[in-house]
């Protein structure tokens, strides 16, 4: 149901243009309500299958990297809290803290999702 | 002129203590300038606290490489050393305000979260507050009213002072990159040499008479 939601993305440009290296290219996954890690870039090969895979960063470090990454700021990351985030871009060195929305800010379209699941069991 | 350690200690004894606290504060007036100015890069605010924080880490460094320098050279520089300590706590006092004041925004509850969390935090201020009776007792009234013994044994304190600053520069970086390593590695060199010397002081041991 993740990734048929509306606001799943499979990503071919940006702001207009075709999309460049860097950003993936030539086809990205963008799902806004997710931590950054989870929008993989450069897709080779898309798989289906029944039962929940194991996720590189996942491998990597398991306490730090869930499968869901959901944005979350009750569910603190193991060495900080997310509850606030920094704009990078806006007002120098003078950017003030923001609280971090629950999704991203897009609850109200994805928390039905994630109806009646610990979001602390499955981060 | 020779060029010995007394003719050097002697052209370097020159520099007024005033010109070194100007000097001193350029790096932090300087790199304001820049954030005000918004030339620090993508992510300026971590750049100003992280500058800050290094150059605090500098003026504990070059504030313990005095003492060495005069015993092992001859080169005595005694003079500065209480600038250089006052401009390291005046940095690492800018970080901090910098920490408490910019990046969080004075939100006290997530700051006292962090020092309980994150063990670098933790770490971080100690360390400052260790400095804290250092700067307040960085003047001559302090070491009449105190004794300059007693004084001496407080100011060891700069030896814990400087190693928590190393580790909380070697724990707030994600991974294991060369710089914070490479002033760690300084810091304990720098107390190596002092442990060194204690040591080497204490009076051997007599051979057991027959």
């Amino acid at each position: 149901d993740e990734a048929m939601h509306p606001l799943t993305i499979l990503a071919v440009g940006l702001y207009g243009e075709t999309l460049p290296n860097q950003n993936g290219a030539p086809l990205r996954l963008v799902v806004p309500w997710k931590y950054g890690f989870k929008g993989i870039k450069s897709i080779v090969r898309i798989s289906l299958v029944e039962h929940e895979p194991p996720t590189s960063w996942n491998k990597q470090a398991p306490h730090e990297y869930g499968f869901y990454a959901n944005v979350n700021p009750a569910v603190d990351h193991p060495r900080w809290s997310q509850a606030t985030e920094r704009r990078i871009g806006e007002s120098g060195i003078f950017v003030k803290r923001r609280p971090t929305l629950l999704f991203n800010g897009y609850a109200e379209q994805v928390a039905s999702l994630y109806a009646g699941m610990d979001l602390k069991k499955f981060y | 002129m020779t060029l010995d350690a007394r003719s050097i200690s002697a052209v370097l004894q020159r520099v007024p203590v005033w010109l070194v606290y100007a000097v001193g504060f350029v790096p932090a007036v300087l790199y304001f300038y820049l954030g005000v100015m918004d030339r620090l890069g993508a992510d300026p605010l971590n750049v100003l606290e992280r500058a800050l924080g290094e150059w605090a880490l500098r003026f504990l460094i070059l504030g313990l490489t005095i003492t060495p320098l005069r015993q092992v050279f001859g080169i005595n520089l005694l003079r500065y050393r209480r600038a250089v300590g006052l401009l390291a706590f005046y940095y690492a006092g800018l970080h901090l305000l910098t920490y408490v004041v910019l990046d969080q925004g004075l939100d006290w509850a997530a700051i006292w979260k962090d020092i309980l969390k994150r063990p670098y935090i933790t770490i971080g201020m100690l360390s400052f507050l260790l400095l804290v009776p250092l700067a307040a007792t960085s003047n001559n009234a302090s070491i009449r009213r105190l004794g300059s013994e007693a004084w001496g044994r407080l100011h060891k304190l700069v030896y814990v002072a400087a190693a928590g600053a190393a580790v909380h520069y070697v724990l707030l970086v994600k991974s294991w990159p060369k710089e914070p390593l490479i002033y760690a590695a300084i810091v304990a060199g720098l107390l190596g040499y002092r442990l060194f010397r204690k040591l080497s002081r204490q009076p051997r041991v007599q051979a057991a008479r027959a």
